[in-house]
């Protein structure tokens, strides 16, 4: 199942580092070794990011949406799901983007430049505005976790649920999503430091137009077009799931007054992780398989977007066309095999090693500490399936 | 105590203390002091402490718009506000009219949003440009000039706007836009300004990254700025908006509070953007935060005034003429000011107003009973009392054609009729 050149690359990547702890961390697979890399690495940064946003959660206004949202059980309105996803979720990691930025922040360790920036405010060796960061990145994520699930009204059918209850989530959507945001914009002023707002509201934007995108992608999932090439998914991928991550990363830098290289490196490591992590949750579907479990998989997934592109459109039109069953769905089984017979899915396996290993190489300027393999470990684990 | 000003309202005194009511008329909950802008009058006059410019405190202020009122029953006389109560302070001199003197300010206006709202993809791109056709009053960015070059000469500093402040200009609009896209999504509106509105014709979710965009595009323009303290006042609206938006979710049982809660409401929702967009500008320019202050509180009392009158013209403007449909609000479930002071004059609207107008045959009868009330005229009364206090603040500026433009501007406010 693993091409060749995949565990060529995992494995420079491994024995380049050594150490037995990283090797220990491995020996496991799949999502329950990534949750062991991230809750290691929440100990190494003292408490985890948490904070803001549960003062959010826990505000007037959300409890009012939390209330109403008793009225959308039953209907198919995204929101539901979202704030499922508040509650628990062990497997998206929520709060992946904030823990970053506090294990770069620490690793990265005191600034020698700044006068005004004291040791002594520094929490587990992460100063108190760089933890602040890490939780407005945090609200940003989910703000747009909200207001991806807005619903085209235009596009009802009943069974989604009754027309007004779903005009009803996405009032409470907006809102909750607006919400966050603006609690974002007002954290980030107090941060004191306008390079940093004018970086992360940048992120912003870059979130729209990648998401923007993901849109009007989707409503190509007919098939009729053609697949997108690497650089183009590279491109569309860095907006929609790593502007945020790298621009933080750059920002904490900042906040602390790092030069310039450092904060070139942080982006880096930010940029790479979101692209690895991304390509190895896409892949999930076509290097496991889950018995039991009913098979789906999106077709803007990167190995199925490659694929597309390898075989050409015709190709493609007709793979759908034979992987429709008497009621016009999916055998997804059917397509899986199909994607599986060409070199989508070892392009995206490949291209999520190279991700990870730039991530890694990033991170090899700073010090070598705890917090530094923490990162390093999460770097790999993004490569391992 | 209970002056003309309660003979006036006669219900208004039903069921508390003329005090209260008028505490509630007053007393929306400002910003900590410490950064000079609290909206309460009263704890106001604790942190300025000149003697001679230390405002009367709020009974005295409501005894006088009383006398004020007794005498001009309509908001149509409002033209002799000015005289009557600035004779001393300013020129007499005809002002000039504000939007002709604002005009060369914002010539650039929408190209300079424009340039702001640069992304490659193309119908993001319209979306985004869309309400800024030049089509719009463009009324904030117009006060903020305005208070620009009011400010700059009270401070001594002559010649053209600093390039910070027109961004301020620039930036309220945007943020001012965003938060109608997002509105007209929350509200199902399909028209605005004469036009199908951007969730009409592209859908909702497309709509709501828009309003998300041009956001994020007006953040930026604001950090480049380079202003800190600029920073932080103009997020505070970003989250005074959206806290506004909430609070028009629930509906509060007792009158008082209502009543509170709308104002409260009302200063979110459209007097944060115009206060703290004048703080802003006067933050470039001048470091007392006494002056900050006049700027803020100027910006407040026409913002409250101008919604107030917002809320009148939704009964008394014809459909045409506001390009959306009448009785907006009361088919989207709100209570503003006229069927809440109607509501003291025919206590049924009170259980309409509970459950915000959702019976069938309620908007038509709550249409009846605000008509047959005088909701409309003391919700008017009421704009020209925040009308007053705004000429009063700006009146502490230095005299300049622009100071009094935005007295003047106070009265077009009140007399606007679309």
């Amino acid at each position: 199942m693993f091409s060749p050149s995949w565990s060529r690359l995992s494995c420079v990547a491994l024995s380049s580092r050594g150490g037995l702890r990283t090797l220990s961390l491995f020996s496991s697979s799949g999502s329950s070794n990534w949750s062991k890399v991230v809750s290691d690495a929440e100990k190494i940064v003292g408490y985890p990011t948490s904070f803001m946003s549960l003062r959010c959660l826990l505000s007037d206004e959300l409890s009012n949406v939390a209330m109403h949202l008793r009225k959308l059980v039953g209907t198919q309105h995204p929101l539901l799901n979202t704030a499922r996803g508040f509650v628990y979720d062990s497997k998206n990691n929520l709060q992946m983007r904030g823990l970053v930025v506090l294990l770069l922040s620490k690793a990265a360790g005191p600034s020698h430049t700044a006068s005004d920036l004291l040791a002594q405010d520094m929490v587990s060796g992460i100063y108190p505005s760089q933890r602040n960061l890490a939780e407005i990145t945090e609200l940003i994520h989910t703000a747009f976790l909200v207001h991806r699930g807005i619903v085209n009204l235009k596009e009802w059918t009943v069974s989604d649920g009754p027309l007004k209850d779903m005009q009803f989530g996405n009032k409470m959507a907006v809102l909750s999503g607006d919400f966050l945001l603006a609690n974002a914009c007002t954290g980030l002023a107090q941060l004191n430091n306008t390079k940093v707002v004018e970086l992360i509201s940048s992120a912003i934007g870059d979130l729209v137009q990648g998401i923007y995108y993901e849109n009007s992608h989707n409503t190509e999932e007919n098939g009729l077009t053609d697949g997108v090439d690497v650089a183009a998914w590279e491109e569309q991928t860095f907006l929609s799931h790593g502007a945020l991550l790298a621009k933080s990363c750059q920002a904490a830098m900042e906040l602390a007054k790092h030069d310039k290289e450092s904060q070139r490196l942080a982006y880096k490591y930010g940029k790479h992780l979101s692209l690895g992590h991304k390509l190895n949750s896409d892949l999930q579907p076509f290097v496991k398989s889950r018995a039991g479990e009913p098979l789906s998989f999106s077709l803007s997934a990167a190995p199925v977007v490659f694929h597309r592109q390898i075989i050409g459109r015709e190709t493609w039109h007709h793979q759908l066309q034979q992987a429709k069953t008497l009621r016009n769905q999916l055998d997804y089984s059917k397509l899986l095999a199909a994607v599986k017979s060409e070199k989508g899915v070892s392009t995206a396996m490949d291209l999520c090693c190279y991700h990870g290993n730039k991530a890694l190489e990033a991170i090899q300027a700073f010090p070598s500490s705890e917090a530094r393999s923490a990162l390093e470990n999460i770097a790999s684990a993004v490569t391992k399936f | 105590m209970a002056g003309p000003w309660w003979r006036q309202c006669p219900r208004l005194t039903t069921g508390c203390t003329a005090t209260n009511i008028l505490e509630n008329l007053w007393h929306l909950k400002g910003r900590p002091v410490s950064s000079s802008a609290s909206a309460s009058l009263l704890s106001r006059a604790s942190c300025i402490s000149r003697p001679e410019t230390r405002p009367p405190t709020g009974a005295q202020i409501n005894m006088k718009a009383g006398n004020f009122l007794i005498r001009h029953q309509s908001r149509l006389l409002l033209p002799t506000l000015q005289s009557c109560c600035c004779r001393a302070t300013h020129s007499d001199t005809k002002p000039k009219d504000p939007f002709t003197l604002a005009q060369k300010d914002l010539t650039s206006l929408y190209d300079d949003i424009k340039k702001e709202l640069f992304v490659s993809k193309v119908e993001l791109k319209s979306l985004c440009e869309y309400y800024f056709d030049g089509k719009g009053k463009a009324i904030r960015p117009m006060i903020v000039v305005l208070m620009a070059r009011a400010l700059n000469i009270h401070s001594n500093r002559a010649g053209d706007l600093l390039p910070g402040q027109r961004a301020i200009a620039m930036i309220s609009e945007m943020i001012h836009t965003a938060s109608l896209v997002h509105d007209d999504v929350i509200d199902g509106s399909d028209k605005r300004r004469g036009k199908r509105t951007i969730n009409e014709v592209w859908g909702e979710k497309k709509a709501i990254l828009a309003g998300d965009f041009i956001l994020s595009a007006a953040s930026m323009a604001l950090a480049r700025i380079g202003n800190i303290t600029v920073v932080k006042v103009l997020s505070q609206v970003i989250e005074d908006l959206v806290r506004g938006e909430f609070m028009q979710l629930g509906s509060k049982e007792n009158e008082n509070e209502r009543f509170k809660h709308y104002l409260e409401k009302t200063f979110k929702k459209t007097a944060s953007l115009i206060a703290n967009s004048c703080k802003a500008v006067s933050i470039l320019v001048n470091s007392d935060p006494e002056v900050h202050e006049i700027a803020y509180q100027y910006g407040k009392n026409v913002g409250i005034a101008f919604q107030l009158v917002d809320d009148v013209l939704d009964f008394t403007s014809g459909a045409s003429q506001l390009g959306k449909p009448a009785a907006a609000d009361l088919k989207l479930g709100l209570a503003t000011g006229p069927v809440l002071f109607a509501c003291q004059q025919f206590p049924e609207l009170h259980a309409m107003i509970m459950r915000r107008f959702a019976s069938k045959g309620d908007v038509d009868r709550a249409w009846q009973y605000v008509l047959q009330s005088n909701g409309v005229q003391q919700t008017n009364y009421l704009a020209q009392h925040y009308c007053k206090e705004a000429i009063r603040q700006i009146s502490r500026l230095r005299p300049s054609p622009e100071r009094d433009a935005l007295i003047r501007l106070t009265e077009m406010v009140l007399t606007r009729d679309k």
